[in-house]
């Protein structure tokens, strides 16, 4: 290291360790405290992301959904297309599925919500809906006429004032009839209420795919084939392997299926984690320039006073800027500390969003463009009030 | 040492001025340990800080060992202050978070000596000023007087060819003010360190060798005066 850096280091570290003690505690929670309000915030949208994105997996079309070909309503033999997928490799298991409006009826109230018809015994290996059962139970294969609803579907007979239609509060053994778009109308016995936080989910109701077969006159009714992969993210890949196994088709990547309503939610998010992560930033830049400048204004009859017995003003002005970066540094690692305790304390008692339950996620880009971000700013405000005060004149500095 | 020739500081703004000096003429000779006296207001601190380069002159002359100050830049200015002058202020003025030692340390380190080399020569001039005891002690821990022994002591840290000091015993006791004066009286003496310092005590005079009183900007008493040549 040059002299004057070793100069300037000695004196930035006297004046660091000797200095007054309480300042410097406060500088730095100061510090760690705007850290963790430009990084909080933008994680918990994060979180939020990555609950609708694997709520989206998980209750909704898993990684892949191959549909029927073009012009045609169902998919042909799904039975044995959901076989050959499974041995397809990187396929943890698929489930073919019929999904389509009907009207549901309870005690004089109606609703129309999307029925989804399952193979109750596939069903879990790719989906979660059974997880959510709160009251009765999940489908069994051998089921016919009973019926699974969401728990914003069933309702609440408390309820007074619904917010989405509902059944008035349907309870698990009570019988609904379902009218499904062909007219032909038919009673279930509700056998589960399920509820997966998802208003999506909450909002439709299951049954049995043997229960469609008079009903649509198909012998093996299904639109659609989900299909679990064994890893998340690569299933553009497992879509081309896919139709290289010879699956004719349609098949689209959960991305595409919710594009449109992932998309609008992202990018709203996206608007707010801009805007909350410029107020940040300019907060950071001005509380860390004010913090540190009011504290170089406090020694600027020192500063002049060094100048006077023949230090260099580079040296002076080095000297804060360590002493900014030293500070920034403290504050920097209070600030991770304090962000892995409140992660970890939220990862103990999440945030309940309206899609359930919400944990921040930190993202590695986002914490170090905020540690650069808190360097550059603790540099600028090292610089220019000493660079200011070393460019006064001595007497002046020396005078206060 | 010190030749001024037609030095003036003016102070103002717009059509109210100031003259804070009026054309001093002035002769300084190696060794000497010269008195600046006067009342307040009378010029003789802006005198000082002139021939400390932390002001510069309106108009006039300033020759400090053999180098013409006034035509210094900023930088050169720095640089000729750390090597040539040494600078005693009314308060002391040392760093607080500093040691007595590191006080004196730091010029003598941005001089480019070694780390070994500065302490060996902290440790002989806090010697020098008798405060070899207090090497690790901050200002806050010393009394007024010891503080500008060590004041004085890095003023001398990088042997400087003129030693300045502005009523160094200001804020000291008549005990320590003592002190003080004879220890830069000693100074002057064995190390034929030339001395420039203000003063407004009347006391003081038996210290010097000889006494510059300031009236108005002006020196209207200086035993040692003559006729200054002119300026090339």
């Amino acid at each position: 290291m040059l002299d004057e850096e070793q100069v300037a280091l000695f004196l930035a570290s006297r004046i660091i360790a000797r200095g007054n003690k309480g300042t410097l505690l406060l500088t730095v929670m100061i510090i760690a405290m705007v850290f963790v309000n430009l990084i909080f915030l933008p994680s918990i949208i994060a979180g939020v992301v990555v609950l609708f994105n694997q709520q989206t997996i998980d209750y909704s079309y898993a990684n892949l959904v191959v549909e029927p070909r073009e012009g045609s309503l169902y998919i042909s033999n799904p039975t044995s297309l959901v076989e050959k997928i499974n041995r397809i490799p990187g396929v943890v298991a698929s489930t073919p599925r019929y999904s389509g409006g009907a009207t549901i009826e309870h005690k004089g109230k109606s609703t129309t919500p999307l029925v989804i018809a399952i193979d109750p015994d596939r069903e879990p290996e790719v989906m979660k809906v059974h997880t959510g059962i709160i009251s009765g139970d999940y489908l069994s294969d051998s089921d016919t006429g009973q019926i699974l609803l969401g728990t914003t579907l069933a309702g609440d007979r408390e309820q007074k004032v619904e917010r989405t239609p509902t059944l008035g509060g349907v309870e698990v053994g009570k019988t609904v009839e379902v009218t499904f778009r062909n007219g032909v109308t038919k009673q279930f016995r509700v056998k589960g209420i399920l509820k997966t936080g998802t208003s999506l989910i909450d909002n439709n109701a299951y049954i049995n795919r043997h229960d469609l077969v008079g009903v649509l006159g198909e012998e093996d009714p299904a639109n659609q084939v989900l299909v679990k992969t064994t890893t998340t993210g690569n299933e553009n890949a497992m879509r081309l392997l896919l139709m290289q196994y010879g699956v004719q088709e349609q098949i689209w990547t959960w991305q595409d299926k919710s594009a449109d309503f992932l998309k609008s939610i992202v990018g709203s998010f996206d608007i707010i984690n801009l805007i909350s992560t410029a107020v940040s930033l300019v907060i950071a830049v001005v509380v860390i320039f004010i913090v540190i400048f009011i504290s170089i204004v406090y020694r600027r009859r020192q500063i002049g006073i060094l100048q006077a017995i023949g230090i260099d003003r580079r040296i002076i002005i080095k000297s804060y800027i360590f002493q900014a970066l030293f500070i920034c540094s403290c504050g920097t690692i209070c600030g991770c500390l304090l962000l892995l305790a409140v992660i970890q304390y939220l990862a103990a008692f999440p945030l309940v969003f309206p899609g359930g339950p919400v944990a921040p996620v930190l993202e590695s880009g986002l914490v170090l463009r905020s540690i650069i971000s808190l360097f550059v700013v603790a540099l600028i405000a090292g610089f220019v009030p000493s660079w200011l005060t070393t460019r006064e004149e001595i007497l002046a500095a020396i005078r206060g | 040492m010190i030749h001024a020739h037609g030095l003036s500081k003016i102070y103002g703004r717009g059509n109210v001025e100031v003259r804070a000096l009026d054309g001093i003429d002035l002769e300084i000779q190696r060794g000497e340990f010269v008195g600046v006296m006067g009342a307040s207001g009378s010029g003789k601190s802006t005198l000082l800080h002139l021939i400390g380069l932390l002001d510069r002159p309106s108009s006039g002359t300033l020759i400090i060992a053999d180098t013409d100050v006034t035509r210094l830049s900023e930088q050169e200015r720095t640089i000729f202050r750390l090597n040539r002058l040494g600078y005693v202020f009314q308060d002391y003025a040392l760093v607080p978070e500093l040691t007595a030692e590191e006080n004196i340390f730091l010029p003598s380190r941005v001089r480019g000596m070694t780390a070994t080399e500065c302490t060996r020569t902290c440790r002989d001039i806090l010697g020098l000023v008798g405060l070899r005891d207090r090497v690790s002690f901050l200002p806050g821990e010393l009394s007024g007087g010891e503080q500008q022994r060590v004041a004085i002591a890095r003023a001398l840290v990088n042997n400087p060819a003129l030693l300045l000091a502005d009523e160094p015993c200001a804020n000291l006791d008549s005990r320590n003010s003592v002190l003080i004066l004879d220890l830069i009286r000693k100074l002057n003496r064995d190390l034929r360190q030339t001395v420039v310092m203000v003063s407004h005590e009347d006391w003081h005079r038996k210290y010097f060798d000889r006494v510059l009183y300031l009236q108005d900007g002006k020196i209207v008493e200086d035993p040692g005066a003559k006729s200054m040549p002119a300026t090339p």
